[in-house]
């Protein structure tokens, strides 16, 4: 013994245990999502009487803090959030001091997830807590993958199935509120109209998670899970806020190109300065975004071992494929309830198959990292399905898994000349130089959009002020949960007046 | 058949070559591309590139336009396989061996630059074979390669098994063959209490093209070089390293990573981070060279702790980082000076105090080891 303590090796950073009877007391940051998905996480926490706050809001500050912290060549979501939780830090030691900041905050990041950076997130976290002179600041990472990892780090957190389902419900449910934001926002007749409402349903959906019934989370882990699958304390919550809803106007006869946003992860996911806050910007340009549901993701998650456990072909390897299949099904379920509750509005998801499929001469579906063959399965999707003009792929300057399905999409354009692809590189102080790239793509599907909807108008003999008259006829198409089916054109604008026309008594093929 | 010499191959090639060989193709029918140089990226790979990253990926255009077009007799596969896992010695003591996301999926981006425009490779009458491969999961190895290959090689699921079982024997005997060559080297350092220089880089850096044989210009001044990829693994050696710590509870077993580097998912980066650990406290390795290409994400969040593990006890560490496809010889001459004026100064004096770190009784001192010359090597 005596030997080894005269060299003092390194040791990584390990914190200190988060125990239960802290708490009450201790509050967990979190973040990486967008606000709506992080209040609705913070209902959850809330609900099983944890002390829970999402970090504020990434700006371009983050990201100078983070440069400074960690080693030169991070992708950007490594910088801007770990410069994000820097920040947070430093001013909450400006206001109670180093030592209470240690006492009252530990911060929880998910990640595990094996290839790319985003498994080693935390290294740059602990490279900056040292930066900050803050060792002894707590920072844990929650396997992504897993629904029941118990009492982990000290009991402090408890990651059993009430948690877990609850945090993936309310995932579920920001997201489908999200589809319909941004499928309301280009066409409110009211300026505002939309966010207001927005916030007024997250807020609302923050009570109905903060308020889940404790008793339905007692009891067999069957039970809990059968519970959150069936009850309709969800739907009911959405139905609420459909109607809410409902009072925003539209007007759907502005022509807008529909554009998808894919890309990394933290990036597609993100509103904000992190990714230029590209989505409102393409909205002020006058596009519809098709923003891209953490739903996806977790899909993407469960269907992923699939593949892997295929090559094994043992009968208990077949039964496991089997339960993931069957637990598939079941997500699938929850989704398309809660799309229902909303009037069938929001998204489908898309058939991983499919993507798989789709992307397969192109991108292997068991290269992992980042969203993988996901990215060539996306815009092929969109493409093939008419259901966007454009794609608009973020990818993080120096990403890994980004640049490789960004170089194999040169494959996929050579046979899809006209998919119409923008690759925007955000490295996060470059926003002008990404914009205008956006837009030289962006001005191509206008034009298209505009084609679609003279087509349209030509194709059902239907005139603009054929359509105003119906619609003062009949207010309810104008409401903005009135669904108007995809009759095959990617915009908004065509289906609608394909669908006004087929009301109207005219045989219009689709 | 052509094989691009490109990243993990580096590795593995002789994996690639038992399995083949035992399926019957001569050995003079298995190619693989020249070592990486601009040459060979600009009359081959130019043009081809579908995106900016890594110089060990950017390069690898030119090796599959050197198969496709620079061969005298002509290539009828080009294999250019995703590795998705690796077969590393410390695999069972880490989470996992996966390979960096750009290693396993580099063929799927590099030959879109070979069929975007129309099918290169059907134009010069190549099949373009691409096989996933978990080379670090042996048992599937079988299924993956047999589907991949059957309709182009004609083969069958049995002597597929057999070839891979071949391929793996290959390589292991290859690795022990560099590590016993390696042991020998260094118990002649130890005999001779003469210090030696330990390579932490990703192996494809041992091509002259992309890692630029830095670390020849130092064994030229009389250092031996060791890679930590052929790093002896033998349990006596370990248990000295590692004995202590093992008994002390601070790590489970001498490939035990955990005390440094929790997120141990990548292979190349978790053998990086053991032979930090390993040229920490071995007493004649008296400095380090970390090699890095220019953009590499992966050993981004290991610099600082690789550093850390191999400066704690005084061992000397320096990085050649930003590696890219030209060689930096001004800067490298600098510093290959620098290098060996401190190697030379301090090396006394850290491998007496790592010595003394250590418990007595080092095996490579003992009568029956073999040495062996190091710059014979
Ligand atoms: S996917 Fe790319 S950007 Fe995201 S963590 Fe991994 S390397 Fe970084
Ligand atoms: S490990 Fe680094 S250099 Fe190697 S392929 Fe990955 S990113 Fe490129």
């Amino acid at each position: 013994m005596e030997t080894i303590t005269r060299i003092n090796h390194y040791t990584a950073y390990r914190p200190r245990p988060f125990t239960r009877e802290e708490r009450a007391t201790v509050t967990i940051l979190f973040g990486g999502l967008t606000w709506k998905h992080e209040r609705l996480i913070q209902g959850v926490m809330h609900n099983l009487g944890y002390k829970a706050q999402p970090l504020p809001n990434i700006t371009r500050a983050d990201l100078d803090a983070g440069k400074e912290l960690i080693d030169v060549g991070a992708c950007c979501p490594t910088i801007f959030t770990t410069g994000n939780l820097v920040n947070f830090l430093k001013s909450e030691m400006a206001a109670h001091g180093r030592d209470e900041v240690v006492k009252r905050y530990v911060f929880l990041t998910a990640g595990a997830c094996g290839p790319c950076r985003f498994g080693q997130y935390h290294e740059s976290y602990t490279m900056a807590l040292d930066g900050l002179g803050l060792r002894d600041f707590r920072l844990f990472l929650l396997a992504q993958n897993q629904l029941d990892q118990g009492a982990t780090h000290g009991g402090g957190l408890e990651i059993n199935l009430p948690l877990s389902l609850g945090l993936v419900w309310a995932i579920l449910c920001a997201d489908v509120l999200t589809d319909l934001e941004y499928m309301t926002r280009p066409y409110e007749v009211i300026p505002g109209e939309t966010d207001r409402v927005l916030r007024e349903s997250i807020e609302y959906l923050y009570d109905v998670f903060r308020n889940r019934p404790q008793a339905k989370l007692r009891g067999g882990k069957l039970k809990i899970f059968a519970w959150h699958v069936l009850t309709d304390y969800f739907t009911d919550a959405l139905r609420e806020v459909r109607r809410r809803w409902a009072s925003i106007r539209v007007d759907r006869l502005r022509v807008k190109p529909k554009v998808k946003i894919t890309g990394e992860f933290w990036l597609q996911t993100h509103e904000g300065e992190g990714n230029y806050n590209i989505k409102r910007w393409l909205e002020q340009e006058g596009a519809e975004v098709i923003p891209p549901p953490i739903a996806v993701w977790l899909d993407y998650l469960l269907h992923s071992p699939i593949t892997s456990e295929e090559w094994k072909g043992a009968e208990r390897d077949r039964k496991k494929i089997a339960l993931i299949r069957a637990l598939e099904h079941i997500y699938h379920f929850v989704y398309n309830r809660f799309r229902k509750a909303l009037g069938g509005l929001p998204y489908e998801l898309p058939d991983q198959e499919e993507l798989k499929q789709l992307a397969k001469p192109f991108y292997h579906y068991e290269l992992r990292g980042g969203e993988g063959h996901m990215l060539v399965g996306k815009a092929l999707y969109a493409y093939r399905h008419k259901k966007a003009h454009m794609i608009c792929e973020l990818s993080p300057y120096s990403c890994m898994p980004n640049t490789m399905s960004i170089g194999a999409m040169a494959n996929v354009l050579g046979r899809y000349p006209d998919l119409l692809y923008a690759p925007i590189e955000v490295k996060g102080d470059a926003e002008v130089h990404a914009l205008s790239r956006c837009q030289m793509i962006l001005t191509e599907a206008k034009r298209r959009a505009q084609a679609e909807f003279e087509e349209v108008l030509a194709k059902t003999g239907l005139t603009l002020e054929a359509i105003r008259r119906y619609e003062e006829r009949h207010p309810e198409v104008q409401r903005s949960t009135y669904r108007i089916p995809h009759y095959g054109y990617a915009g908004t604008a065509a289906n609608y007046i394909i669908h006004l026309a087929r009301k109207m008594g005219r045989s219009v093929a689709a | 058949m052509g094989i691009p010499k490109v990243l993990n191959i580096w590795s593995t090639h002789q994996f690639w070559v038992g399995f083949l060989t035992a399926l019957g193709i001569a050995p003079e029918n298995i190619v693989f591309s020249s070592d990486t140089s601009e040459e060979q990226y600009r009359e081959y790979g130019k043009g081809r590139g579908t995106v900016d990253c890594c110089y060990p990926v950017k390069c690898m255009s030119g090796h599959y336009g050197e198969l496709i077009f620079g061969q005298k007799k002509k290539i009828d596969i080009l294999l250019s396989p995703m590795i998705y896992s690796l077969p590393s010695f410390l695999r069972g003591h880490v989470l996992d061996t996966l390979t960096c996301t750009r290693v396993m999926a580099g063929p799927e981006n590099i030959k879109a630059g070979f069929l975007k425009e129309r099918d290169v490779f059907a134009e010069n009458g190549i099949r373009y074979v691409s096989p996933f491969v978990s080379l670090g999961e042996p048992q599937k190895v079988p299924k993956q390669l047999y589907l991949a290959l059957k309709d182009v090689l004609d083969l069958s699921e049995d002597e597929t098994a057999r070839a891979v079982e071949a391929g793996y024997r290959a390589l292991e005997a290859f690795n022990q063959k560099m590590r016993q060559k390696s042991r020998e080297i260094l118990t002649w350092c130890a005999r001779h209490d003469h210090p030696c220089i330990l390579v932490l880089a990703r192996p494809y850096h041992m091509d002259p093209g992309i890692g630029h044989e830095i670390e020849a210009e130092l064994q030229a001044h009389g250092f031996p070089i060791l890679w930590m990829q052929y790093f002896p693994i033998d349990d006596d050696l370990m248990q000295w390293l590692f004995g202590e710590e093992i008994r002390a509870g601070r790590i489970k077993s001498p490939f035990d990573i955990s005390d440094v580097w929790p997120s141990s998912y990548s292979s190349n980066t978790n053998e990086i981070l053991w032979g930090a650990k390993v040229a920490a406290r071995f007493p004649w390795i008296t400095c380090v060279l970390r090699f890095s290409s220019y953009e590499c994400g992966m050993d981004q969040p290991t610099y600082t702790p690789t550093q850390k593990i191999v400066e704690a006890s005084g061992t000397l560490y320096f990085k050649f980082g930003d590696l890219d496809a030209t060689k930096p010889a001004g800067s490298i001459k600098i510093r290959v000076e620098t290098i060996v004026h401190y190697v030379g100064k301090y090396s006394p004096d850290i491998i007496r105090r790592k010595l003394a770190a250590l418990p007595p009784g080092c095996p490579l001192l003992e009568e029956t080891t073999p040495e062996s010359a190091p710059l014979a090597a």
